[in-house]
């Protein structure tokens, strides 16, 4: 059987506040798999332990109980975070350096060969798109491209896992779409990812797998699929449906023992509308350029 | 290991890059620059042959003023800014162990130190040696003219290498500092907590020559044994305190074994603070 990419077991974390030590459990007894090659979303309301749970993978918190591998290596390990690469909730960086600066320093810091950093920092830059700005200082930069500079250099080393907390907080549905569609390359080139967010459009599209945190525990994991299934009931998109084909269908239905719930006007969801209609109003500046 | 020596150097590198870019650093150089400059003024008094000895203590003061305050602050601020900022987060979440992470931050202020008071001596030897010739020349004519029953006197000539041998030793004393402020700063919640208690800090290692001075006449065992473990806890930073003695020809100069002495002094706390930082920050929540 293959190694999962995250495997935390009973896992709990507790934190120490004031001068009396008063004890508050972020994470109580969690245990969930990623698989390798899957992306993975990590769902929850604001204090449900998101970002507890990811800084354990990340080795930056020691759990109070339990433990957690990264492709079967201790997650507070250095070999661990060798295979993991990591883009923070609205990331900050040094804004004098400009982006290829700031993902080459990134490079050398994960040791990436030397007669390897320039291409290898030109590669992930082209990949997320930022080739025209590289060259400029990340100060300069809107909060979109800083999204995906911090994901270059999250993909510099060539990890086995990116964790993705918050890609798109602040990012305009273009840009959200942008990182959506990195996540599925990142995937394609065979990376695992887990991905944190509250745009949840956005994980039940790119996601396989998912769990979700409430105060500390683990309320729902498995396939986005299984999860969003409603047994027993189906859909069917109808094309130019007639009011009076109503009635028929219902006796059909009644003679096979099912029952009509109810008809619903087909809706385009509005994230894809906004892309549409702003690809469209694009396509026509240019045109009219 | 290698790879360890080589993060350290390029943490080292973008910490004192970043800190040079601060208005802070740029405006205490600026200040330490004016100051010095300002020594000039010092021609309008009748110092007589005395006057390099006011000036080099005055540039010497500022220098170990503004160097004081640089050193704590800006090893403050780029200590928080990080993880203020969360860059220490991606940074931790990369293969870059703790201790090569604040490794690195020190080797940066150590850097930034060094070019604090590298500007600072230099503009000051500069100054000195400016001032030197003029008197000289002056003191000659004075002389020739039998003004003067003597020549300007050798003892209040300035010794070049004595005073980059003084710009050595306070570098490493504000290394110290920056080193005591790490460690403060490794488990304090806030920049400015870092900074009043590594003042504090400071004073005590400042001060602490007089529980020195008096140890023998605490009568208590215990008071002198605390006072003995707190003389030990805290640097004496009085023993670098030996600019005038090197400047200037002294009449007992300073032995070379002393100043030996007072760098391996610096060094030992250096390591001994530093590893205290790496010990409490291991264990730091980020």
């Amino acid at each position: 059987m293959a190694v999962p990419a995250i495997k935390i077991t009973n896992l709990t974390k507790d934190f120490r506040l004031g001068l009396r030590g008063v004890k508050l459990r972020a994470v109580d007894n969690l245990s969930f798999e990623v698989a390798d090659n899957h992306v993975f979303g990590l769902l929850g309301p604001n204090g449900s332990g998101k970002s507890t749970t990811m800084k354990v993978i990340l080795g930056l918190l020691e759990p109070t109980i339990g433990q957690c591998e990264i492709f079967g290596l201790r997650s507070d390990s250095v070999e661990a975070r060798r295979l993991v690469g990591y883009l923070p909730e609205s990331p900050y960086f040094y804004r004098f350096l400009t982006g290829r600066e700031l993902v080459d320093y990134y490079a050398s810091i994960c040791n990436v060969p030397r007669n390897e950093r320039a291409k290898r920092v030109a590669d992930v830059i082209e990949l997320v798109g930022l080739t025209a700005a590289a060259d400029r200082r990340v100060g300069t930069y809107s909060k979109g491209m800083l999204q995906r500079i911090g994901l270059a250099q999250a993909v510099v080393h060539d990890p086995r896992l990116v964790i993705l907390d918050e890609p798109t907080a602040g990012v305009d549905p273009i840009g959200s779409e942008a990182i959506s569609e990195l996540i599925i390359e990142l995937k394609r080139r065979g990376k695992t990812v887990l991905l944190c967010s509250h745009l949840l459009a956005q994980v039940e599209g790119v996601c396989d797998d998912l769990a979700i945190l409430n105060q500390g525990h683990l309320v729902a994991a498995g396939s986005v699929g299984e999860l969003l299934r409603r047994d027993g009931q189906s859909n069917l998109v109808v094309e130019n449906f007639p009011a009076a084909a109503k009635v028929e269908i219902e006796a059909v239905l009644a003679r096979h023992g099912a029952k009509l719930r109810h008809i619903d006007e087909a809706r385009v969801a509005l994230d894809r509308l906004f892309l549409e209609k702003i690809g469209a109003a694009d396509t026509h500046s240019k045109e009219t350029q | 290991m290698i790879s360890s020596l080589r993060q350290i150097s390029q943490i080292a590198r973008l910490t004192f890059l970043e800190a040079v870019r601060q208005r802070f650093f740029n405006f205490l150089v600026l200040l330490g620059l004016a100051l010095i400059g300002s020594a000039s003024f010092f021609r309008r008094f009748d110092f007589g042959p005395q006057e390099l000895r006011f000036i080099a203590d005055f540039g010497l003061g500022g220098i170990v003023f503004f160097g004081s305050i640089l050193a704590i602050v800006a090893t403050a601020q780029l200590f928080f800014g990080e993880i203020e900022n969360r860059t220490a987060l991606t940074m931790l979440a990369k293969p870059v162990r703790r201790w090569a992470f604040l490794a690195g931050k020190l080797l940066g202020i150590v850097l930034l130190m060094l070019v604090f008071v590298g500007l600072l001596t230099t503009l000051l030897g500069a100054f000195l040696w400016w001032r030197e010739q003029q008197l000289i020349d002056f003191y000659h004519q004075l002389f020739l003219a039998h003004q003067m029953p003597t020549d300007f006197p050798d003892t209040q000539r300035v010794q070049i290498g004595g005073l980059i041998m003084n710009a050595l030793l306070q570098w490493l004393k504000f290394d110290v500092l920056a080193a005591i402020t790490l460690l403060v700063a490794s488990f304090s919640n806030t920049n400015l907590y870092t900074v009043v208690v590594s003042f504090f800090i400071y004073l005590i290692c400042q001060l602490q020559y007089i529980a020195h001075d008096n140890w023998d006449k605490i009568a208590s065992p215990f008071l002198r044994g605390l006072s003995w473990f707190l003389g030990k806890l805290f640097p004496n930073f009085q023993l670098f305190a030996v600019g005038e003695l090197l400047v200037f020809p002294a009449k007992i100069p300073v032995p070379h074994s002393a100043i030996a002495a007072a760098i391996g002094y610096g060094l030992l706390y250096i390591a001994v603070f530093t590893t205290l930082a790496v010990g409490s920050f291991r264990s730091r929540e980020i």
